[in-house]
């Protein structure tokens, strides 16, 4: 008796998880840890002032895409005034650790974790190169290589092929968010000209010193910038422009920087858009991109891939 | 204290201490384990590669009979996506004085399943099964526990349920041999949004008795998870029970390190 209860039960919870399961938003979690090395965290420890400015960063994405999805992406003032201010402020206080995104976006990660996964492997890429580029480590050329391979594994790797950024910036809703919220946008492109602008020269400058002298005009041109967003530029600062040497040593890495700075501005403008009305067709359009033209899962049929140079900056 | 604990243990505190002056990154200070600090858990396993280490003493203030202090070691490998398992030996003072599963230098190793990721529409989930290897004091068969775990949030709140059943391999004397246990819990990131280096955590349980015929343990227990570095994440608890046998707690208090590399 106490048997065929027992396998009731089992069969019950099994019953359970299988409905669960062929629900459209049973999605895996699938963190990935870092690309385990002797150089991690060297931008933190060596070069902490640029190393704050990355985690101010990664809180104004977070927040940005929270406050455009709660506020329905039509509230001017909370998302150029206060959401904006909020980032500024969290910027200068200048944190030493990277904040938790999931505390600041919690509805957005909901939403779209599967983006989210997606950024948070770019971004830890972005991460590694920085530590290495910063780090004593001899051979800094292999050490690249196989964080990139490394990333490469993940099943949520974004290609590393050169996109149409033209093309993937004509969806029906493309431009809403910047047309919108010219000071945040600017401010997320500000972010992005920081991100790919140190690579050049702190590849360049021999030593810490150097390295850290190096980056300080670059610092007070994006200090400037949030202060007053680049609200003229057109288009998104690209890799190749910015950083040109690291660019040409390493395209697949700058094509997946581009292209991952490509879908946040997707993603900006799918939730500031009435185009996209419900969180359901925000979530269904997003996935749909995102598999279709940005993971590396798609090289075989992906329709944006280009090979000639772009210069829209 | 019992020489085969001591034995286990030695090694993983010695490790512990080496790898302390290093800064690192990682344990996560809003993804909550079984005791860090306090008895509750969320649905997420740690990132799948990760290896963590974690420590604690929790002392605990019982309304009869003497203080009880336990020192928690424990390892976590993010083996495979979503899986992390664990060992750990926790020791105990008063050995000799344990009854049910818990006994002091039991080799305790177990696996945590996360199913899924919380959506709009779903909780997470995750399923643990552990086992208590007898290599402890006064300890006999092999027990096992099984626990359900839900997360969901509603804002920066995230409430998570825990539901266990742990069966003795070998129960001696009044011990039951199987107890439920269920736990009702919330945490919320301080701070914000200036801050993000704090997770307060809240609980309140009930579990079976360890001997038959004894009320349940029933308490509340309130935590807090602190971000020290990139890598370290300090914690600390306190709760009592309210309800329960003549010799439950009266106070419990934890403090834990957790360092992931």
């Amino acid at each position: 008796m106490a048997i065929q209860h027992r396998s009731c039960a089992v069969a019950m919870v099994v019953l359970w998880l299988m409905a669960f399961a062929a629900c459209s938003q049973f999605e895996p979690r699938d963190k990935r840890f870092y690309y385990r090395a002797l150089w991690n965290f060297s931008l933190r420890e060596d070069l902490a002032e640029l190393d704050s400015e990355f985690n101010g960063v990664d809180f104004g994405h977070s927040n940005l895409y929270e406050n455009l999805l709660l506020t329905g992406g039509k509230d001017i003032p909370a998302i150029e005034d206060r959401a904006r201010k909020e980032t500024l402020a969290f910027i200068a206080t200048k944190p030493r650790i990277n904040p938790n995104e999931e505390a600041i976006a919690p509805t957005y990660m909901k939403l779209a974790w599967r983006a989210q996964n997606t950024f948070d492997e770019a971004h830890a890429l972005h991460r590694a190169t920085y530590d290495i580029v910063v780090s004593d480590e001899p051979d800094k050329d292999r050490a690249i290589r196989d964080v990139l391979a490394y990333y490469q594994e993940s099943a949520y790797a974004i290609t590393t092929k050169r996109l149409d950024h033209h093309r993937l910036d004509q969806f029906p809703y493309s431009k809403t968010f910047r047309n919108r919220f010219p000071l945040f946008n600017a401010t997320i492109w500000s972010y992005h000209y920081l991100q790919v602008a140190v690579y050049d020269p702190l590849q360049a400058a021999p030593d810490l010193a150097a390295k850290t002298q190096a980056v300080r005009p670059i610092l007070t041109t994006y200090r400037r910038y949030l202060e007053q967003p680049p609200v003229a530029w057109t288009f998104m600062p690209l890799t190749a422009e910015l950083s040109p040497s690291f660019a040409a040593r390493y395209p697949e890495i700058a094509n997946i920087f581009d292209n991952l700075h490509m879908l946040h501005d997707n993603i900006s403008d799918i939730l500031a858009s009435e185009q996209v009305p419900t969180w359901d067709a925000k979530r269904t359009e997003i996935y749909r991109i995102l598999n279709a033209y940005y993971l590396a899962s798609a090289d075989g049929t992906n329709s944006m891939m280009v090979n000639d140079q772009e210069h829209h900056h | 204290m019992n020489q085969v604990a001591v034995r286990i243990i030695r090694p993983i505190l010695v490790l512990m201490l080496g790898l302390w002056p290093l800064s690192s990154f990682a344990l996560d200070h809003d993804n909550l384990d079984p005791n860090r600090p306090i008895g509750m858990e969320d649905a997420y396993a740690i990132s799948k590669g990760e290896i963590g280490l974690e420590g604690g003493v929790r002392f605990n203030d019982r309304r009869e009979g003497r203080t009880r202090v336990t020192f928690q070691p424990q390892i976590i490998y993010g083996a495979f996506d979503n899986t992390q398992i664990e060992i750990q030996g926790d020791l105990m003072t008063e050995p000799n004085t344990l009854v049910g599963a818990a006994k002091s230098g039991d080799l305790h190793v177990g696996l945590l399943y996360n199913f899924n990721t919380e959506t709009l529409q779903l909780p997470a989930m995750a399923l643990r099964v552990e086992a208590d290897l007898p290599t402890g004091v006064n300890s006999k068969g092999v027990d096992t526990q099984v626990t359900g775990i839900l997360t969901r949030s509603f804002g920066r709140l995230r409430a998570h349920l825990n539901a266990g059943y742990t069966i003795l391999g070998s129960p001696q004397g009044q011990e039951r041999p199987g107890t439920y246990r269920a736990v009702a819990a919330v945490s919320y990131p301080l701070g914000y949004p200036s801050s993000f280096r704090d997770t307060l955590i809240a609980s309140i349980y009930t579990r079976q008795s360890d001997l038959q015929g004894q009320r349940n343990n029933t308490g509340v227990e309130i935590g807090l998870r602190h971000q020290l570095s990139s890598r370290v994440v300090l914690d600390a608890g306190l709760g009592t029970e309210f309800y329960g046998p003549t010799d439950r707690a009266a106070l419990l208090g934890t403090v834990g390190v957790s360092v992931g590399f």
